[in-house]
């Protein structure tokens, strides 16, 4: 039986505390606590709340009872939700309809949780009693609805719009003979699922979320409540309401720049068991039998995140220099220092260790997840760094590969070229960073990294990392405004924008496509509506050579003045300063925004020498 | 839950913590009419919450709204908890 906190009210008083009420919910997610913690979301929302959206909810089904669980979750995620939930089954006119509640409110992020019994009952209920013919016509018809509704919606409104794909049924129509027959159901619910896929590739910014994966992870036995579905339109059971408000969540947070990016480890009882310091090279578990193979298949599990993109590093208690020989020596290890962006070995406590590494790669602590057996240092991780996302590994160490598999903060919706390789970009920036420690004065750093910069006008191929940028960078970001590929592409294809992409290659290897500007090419003056740049290239002169090559441009042209705005966000610190280091001048203010400007008669100064640059 | 709380004790804090009221105000005079969050939404919440906290099971007839606090607690007399 679950406990239940007799104390409704937690004391709520700063991050931390905020967090340890959202991590009591998870922990036994019953209506009780769903329903305390929402009762103080609004303490919570002043707290964790750093990302507002309009987010919108239309379903076949009654989704009101998800509406706290789902804004609990995006408050654990950094999003304040302003919710809106559309009647059920009323998703086709909100959809349609220029003045339904979805288009008045200016929806920033539209959930579409539409269950295909709901909308096409025979194919579950009374599929033997139809010919395939008639199945095929039954789904033709509802993706032309369902398509003419997206796509109506689609001309107002540039909101991404996420779609739970297809269940599969309890129990198959044709019994055993379902899994094999040509024209089975699970055939053709497969199929179903295919087309929706094939509709998320037709409308921009439609995404599909594997909904049937979910139930059958979690238990499909369970996961409807036939009572409350038959007399409320309410089919998932209660008990499953926090995780299936996760789900949506999950999916969500990579398109507002919300996932995590690095994942902290801890080295003893983490990697290996047992203690190096204690038993020495020989003596720590790590092989083949239990339980050295738990930690071997655990860090398989680590490596294969890492080589979607997630950046790794190390925070010990160890005497320096031991856990270094285990990355180098151990001959079962899977993970090596190349994989590490940071290693931190000492008996110093591991908050400012995360703070150290996070200055290093020059990456928010908000986007740091860290994983220790110690509840002792999970502990004082959560009260002092509440912003990182604490995970402790459970007991048995037979469960820690699943601790790996339940993470959903790093998720990405594409994994570009730029991922598969970004922990060897991180590591060749621990190279160049012990460069400049013996290195006298900045000039001659610049020189010994001999910078290649390669600028790209309008390149299609890079359109999806355009848009990846614009959704994961916030710190070097003129304002931070998010664009769809879709809004790349269009920038691209029209006469009057730039999309300049800059790739960056120096003697410790390919950084790939690094910095993104739009540039709004007018007759006398040049705007730059867009200017970015990933953080682990910035201080070696990139960022303003960037710019003067944008405002160069504008000057051959025959432009007078270039202007840009500055937007100060909770995040993007780095960027002030900027534009005055390039010599803009700052010419009005409107509300948060500054307007930059420069004088382009006055001559560009030119490219440092140190940088060669070239344009494709 | 804290092992010394009683069945009515947990039973009057399931019924605040679902409709947002003050615990004290859970008493045999509670009735929907009353308190404007004893929704029929709620109503389904509160059973889901009194299974979910009692480990019982109700039938799909008790998510009608037609109830009281003395009906609740004889709901679960029914299922072995006396609150």
């Amino acid at each position: 039986m679950p406990e239940l906190n007799s104390q409704p009210k937690a004391e709520i008083t700063d991050a931390a505390s905020a967090i340890a009420v959202l991590d009591a919910v998870a922990a036994q997610p019953t209506l009780v606590r769903i329903n305390q913690a929402g009762r103080q979301i609004d303490a919570l929302a002043d707290l964790l709340g750093r990302v507002p959206l309009r987010l919108a909810c239309l379903s076949s089904f009654t989704m009101d009872p998800l509406k706290a669980s789902i804004e609990l979750h995006g408050l654990r995620a950094g999003f304040r939700f302003e919710t809106y939930v559309a009647p059920y089954g009323r998703f086709e006119q909100e959809l349609i309809d220029p003045s339904s509640g979805l288009n008045a409110g200016g929806p920033q992020a539209v959930l579409l949780a539409v269950r295909l019994p709901d909308v096409c009952p025979a194919l579950y209920d009374s599929f033997n009693g139809i010919s395939p013919r008639e199945a095929g016509d039954i789904l033709g018809e509802w993706f032309t609805r369902l398509g003419t509704a997206l796509r109506t919606f689609r001309e107002r409104s540039s909101a991404p719009v996420l779609m739970q794909n297809y269940e599969m049924p309890l129990s198959p129509a044709l019994g055993i003979a379902d899994a094999g027959g040509p024209h089975s159901q699970a055939s053709t619910l497969r199929d179903a699922n295919a087309r929706l896929q094939q509709l998320s590739r037709d409308i921009p910014n439609l995404y599909v979320m594997d909904y049937d994966g979910l139930v059958a992870r979690v238990d499909r036995e369970r996961w409807c409540d036939p009572r409350t579905r038959l007399f409320a339109r309410i089919p998932v059971a209660s008990g499953h309401y926090w995780r299936l408000a996760g789900f949506y969540v999950s999916h969500l947070r990579p398109l507002f720049g919300l996932s995590k990016k690095v994942l902290v480890l801890d080295a003893d009882n983490t990697l290996w068991g047992g203690v190096i310091g204690d038993v020495g090279l020989n003596g720590i578990q790590l092989g083949q039998d239990f339980p050295g193979n738990a930690f071997v298949e655990f860090q398989k599990r680590v490596l294969d995140l890492h080589q979607r993109g997630v950046i790794l590093a190390i925070a010990s208690k160890n005497e320096p220099g031991s856990v270094e020989q285990v990355l180098a020596e151990h001959p079962q290890m899977v993970l090596r220092a190349r994989h590490f962006a940071s290693t931190k070995v000492s008996w110093n406590p591991k908050p400012p260790a995360l703070r150290e590494i996070a200055d290093e790669l020059n990456l928010g602590i908000d986007s740091f997840v860290f994983m220790d057996d110690s509840p002792v240092e999970c502990d004082l991780m959560r009260k002092s760094l509440p912003e990182v996302l604490t995970v402790q590994l459970p007991a048995d160490p037979a469960g820690y590969s699943a601790s790996i598999d339940a993470l959903d903060c790093f998720e990405q919706w594409t994994i570009s070229e730029e991922d598969r390789k970004r922990g060897e970009l991180y590591q060749a920036e621990t190279g160049r960073r012990q460069l400049q420690a013996v290195v006298v004065d900045m000039p001659a750093f610049y020189r010994q990294l001999e910078m290649a910069m390669t600028l790209y006008v309008n390149h299609l191929p890079h359109v999806g990392r355009a848009s990846q940028m614009t959704n994961r960078t916030n710190q070097f970001n003129m304002h931070t405004v998010r664009c769809t590929e879709d809004d790349i592409r269009r920038f691209m294809t029209d006469d009057q924008h730039w999309v300049v992409t800059v790739a960056l290659a120096d003697r410790f290897g390919d950084n790939g496509v690094i910095g993104m500007a739009v540039v709004d090419r007018g007759v006398e003056t040049w705007r730059v509506p867009l200017f970015l740049m990933s953080c682990r290239i910035l201080g070696r002169t990139v960022e303003q050579s960037f710019l003067r090559w944008i405002a160069e441009k504008a000057r051959e042209a025959g432009g007078r003045r270039l202007e840009a705005e500055f937007v100060p966000t909770a995040k993007n610190r780095p960027f002030s300063g900027f534009f005055e280091q390039c010599g803009l001048r700052r010419a009005r203010d409107s509300g948060d925004i500054q307007l930059w400007e420069a004088n382009l008669a006055a001559g560009v100064e030119p490219i440092p020498d140190w940088i060669r640059v070239a344009v494709e | 839950m804290d092992s010394g709380m009683t069945n009515s004790d947990k039973f009057k804090s399931i019924i605040a913590a679902i409709l947002q009221v003050d615990e004290d105000t859970v008493t045999d005079q509670l009735t929907p009419d009353r308190v404007d969050t004893w929704d029929s939404l709620n109503h389904i919440n509160l059973i889901g919450a009194l299974e979910q906290e009692f480990g019982i099971t109700l039938a799909t007839e008790n998510l009608e709204r037609t109830q009281s606090i003395p009906v609740l607690k004889s709901l679960l007399a029914q299922h072995g908890v006396v609150v």
